[in-house]
């Protein structure tokens, strides 16, 4: 995918405590052509989010240590960046009558690649 | 005629539970006979209550009951001898009883006595007329007479074993009833309310309640209450000692049983409190865990109550069924606890190969094998959730296709069909691969690659076992492949790993048969 000089690259904020699946995360929104922006945590995440008004999306696993697990978060910035468009990964299947935000998807870990990427350019169209 | 006896009679007859029931046949025709053999215009079965004598059958006497004082069953009845008094007015015993004096003028009377086989005299079977008899019967009157009253003293006995017997079916139905309800309950509180329903109905009690204890049994919280209709509900919490000194059985394991709380030592001191809650009687049966009482299950009936020892037994077995059936659940929770946490790890760890191997293989200029692992990879951990579902038991099939085809796509150009059939751990996983396997080779050079193609997966059980059949229809010509790669060795491996696969490449489309025994999958 070429992306136009005038047009600025879109930032994904990808949320994961574990390392080594950050980084591949990471990898893979490289991969989808945007450029990401790492956070270990929700609390870190939603430092990020008030620092950089340009992140367009969020790509978080549900499982974190601390308060905040990425259902919540993801409740928060529906309602605080209501622009924001939102991926949610878990290794758990999501908890019956788990009440997910507007325009959210949930992607089942381990994800396909091809289906991340695919979901990333519709959500940055 | 002793106190001591009376009590043991009135105990007798509570027992046998006969005063003040309807007329029966078989004690109908014995006065009847009794009449006929000895002549005379009356014949009666008198039961001796305490205040009351009760006739159980009677011929020619239109009232069923008098005062104890006016009967003359009851004199020497201890003796269990005959009573044969010829002329009433002149015995000084029977001269002033208003029976004898009063209109109906009894004058001469005859009673056999009613021994039950626990030696007990309960009454006796009694013939009289209104003429006196100087010579009495005669002896072979006498003898019958006796005989009868035998046969009424057996009559009585085999009833009361009827009744025991018929009410010991009754509480073991509901016994059976409550453990299936038990087994078929998903949560405890299902199981007590489940179980003091059964039991406050078969007991024909007025309220039926479960509720859990502190370590120390000072305190109960009603969780589960059932009530007769019109009976208030006594959820909530109660403190023991305001209702009388009744933890110490409790704490001991022992079923508190009191027939009525106003007379018995343990609660004689607190009937307010009982009487607020309309209690008369109780059974407080305690639930154990671990050798300590968690739980007590309560009955309680508005009047004075006899509990048989039986009825107390069944409230025993009750409390065993729910505690084994609250173990149940406990260790089935944990399992299930640890089933999602071993999945949990299971999937990160997937994940965390999946990253380790795209990072690894990067560099790696043929994307194709890179991909197909991932595929692979993911194909397994969708089959890994649905087993998670089961607890890791039976995987249905249909429902493990579902998930692989899931993670693939086409869905909408497959059509599925075929019974339920459950996989085991092993077959699911191995099943999925090959279902995979088959979508991919189906994408790369088969149905999926036209835009009109699609796949038939059907499965059916026959006397061979169960046959998985794979239709591609409306593709592209298929031709065998000339090197068999690992995608093709995995589905030649079939639903167990163990082979039984039919691969065929015909004009209309690639086809694939896989055979496994029923048996060979669930274990599997």
């Amino acid at each position: 995918m070429t992306i136009a000089s005038h047009t600025p690259v879109p930032i994904v904020l990808v949320v994961e405590d574990e390392p080594l699946l950050r980084l591949f995360a990471a990898q893979v929104v490289e991969d989808a052509g945007y450029e990401p922006v790492e956070a270990a945590n929700a609390a870190e995440a939603i430092a990020i989010l008030e620092s950089r008004p340009d992140i367009r999306i969020v790509f978080t696993d549900i499982d974190m240590p601390g308060g905040l697990d990425g259902i919540k978060l993801a409740a928060f910035i529906r309602d605080r960046w209501p622009p924001i468009k939102i991926i949610i990964t878990s290794g758990k299947p999501l908890p019956p009558r788990t009440v997910m935000p507007a325009e959210t998807v949930f992607f089942s870990k381990p994800y396909r690649q091809d289906r991340v990427i695919a979901l990333l350019h519709k959500m940055a169209a | 005629m002793s106190e001591i006896q009376a009590a043991r009679r009135a105990d007798a007859l509570k027992e046998l539970a006969v005063l003040d029931t309807p007329e029966e046949q078989a004690f109908d025709d014995i006065v009847f006979i009794a009449s006929r053999t000895c002549d005379t215009p009356i014949a009666l079965i008198s039961l001796l209550d305490y205040d009351r004598q009760w006739f159980k059958a009677r011929v020619g006497l239109e009232v069923c009951q008098t005062e104890i004082a006016q009967s003359v069953c009851q004199i020497d009845v201890d003796d269990a001898e005959m009573l044969v008094i010829p002329d009433l007015t002149r015995d000084p015993r029977t001269a002033a009883n208003p029976l004898v004096t009063g209109e109906r003028a009894f004058r001469f009377y005859a009673g056999a006595p009613l021994v039950l086989r626990s030696g007990v005299v309960v009454g006796r079977l009694c013939v009289i007329d209104t003429k006196t008899r100087p010579e009495g019967l005669t002896p072979e009157q006498m003898t019958l007479l006796r005989a009868l009253g035998r046969q009424v003293s057996d009559q009585l006995d085999l009833r009361r074993a009827a009744q025991v017997s018929a009410r010991l079916l009754e509480l073991q139905t509901a016994l059976i009833e409550i453990g299936e309800r038990i087994r078929a309950s998903e949560e405890a509180v299902e199981m007590t309310s489940a179980a003091a329903a059964v039991v406050g109905r078969v007991l024909g009690v007025q309220r039926a309640s479960f509720g859990l204890v502190d370590p120390d049994v000072e305190i109960v919280d009603v969780e589960a209450d059932w009530t007769a209709p019109g009976v208030a509900s006594i959820a909530g919490r109660h403190r023991f000692d305001d209702y009388g000194t009744l933890r110490a059985d409790l704490v001991a394991g022992e079923p508190l049983v009191i027939e009525d709380v106003a007379t018995d030592h343990r609660t004689s001191a607190h009937t307010d409190a009982m009487r607020a809650l309309d209690i008369g009687a109780l059974v407080n049966m305690p639930v154990r865990d671990h050798g300590r009482t968690v739980a007590i299950f309560i009955v309680n009936a508005s009047r004075p109550r006899f509990w048989t020892p039986d009825e107390v037994l069944f409230l025993r077995s009750v409390a065993a069924r729910l505690e084994a059936g609250v173990a149940r659940l406990r260790a089935e929770r944990q399992q299930s606890v640890l089933n999602d946490e071993i999945n949990h790890r299971l999937k990160n760890m997937l994940s965390m190969v999946q990253a380790i191997a795209s990072q690894t293989l990067r560099t790696v200029s043929q994307r194709e094998p890179v991909e197909s692992f991932e595929r692979r990879l993911i194909a397994l951990s969708a089959a890994h959730d649905v087993l998670l579902q089961k607890s890791w038991k039976d995987a249905d099939l249909r429902t493990v296709a579902e998930a692989v085809i899931e993670t693939v796509g086409f869905g909408e150009r497959m059509t599925l069909d075929g019974p339920s059939v459950p996989l085991g751990a092993r077959a699911a996983l191995s099943f999925s691969l090959v279902v995979h396997e088959l979508m991919t080779n189906a994408c790369k050079y088969g149905a999926f690659c036209l835009d009109i193609g699609h796949v038939e997966l059907t499965w059916t059980i026959e006397a061979s076992g169960l046959i998985v059949r794979w239709r591609e229809r409306g593709g592209p010509l298929v031709v065998a492949p000339s090197r068999k790669g690992f995608g093709s060795k995995l589905i030649r491996l079939g639903l167990t790993g163990t082979g039984g696969t039919e691969l065929r490449y015909e004009p209309d489309g690639f086809e694939a048969d896989l055979r496994a025994s029923v048996e060979h999958l669930a274990q599997a």
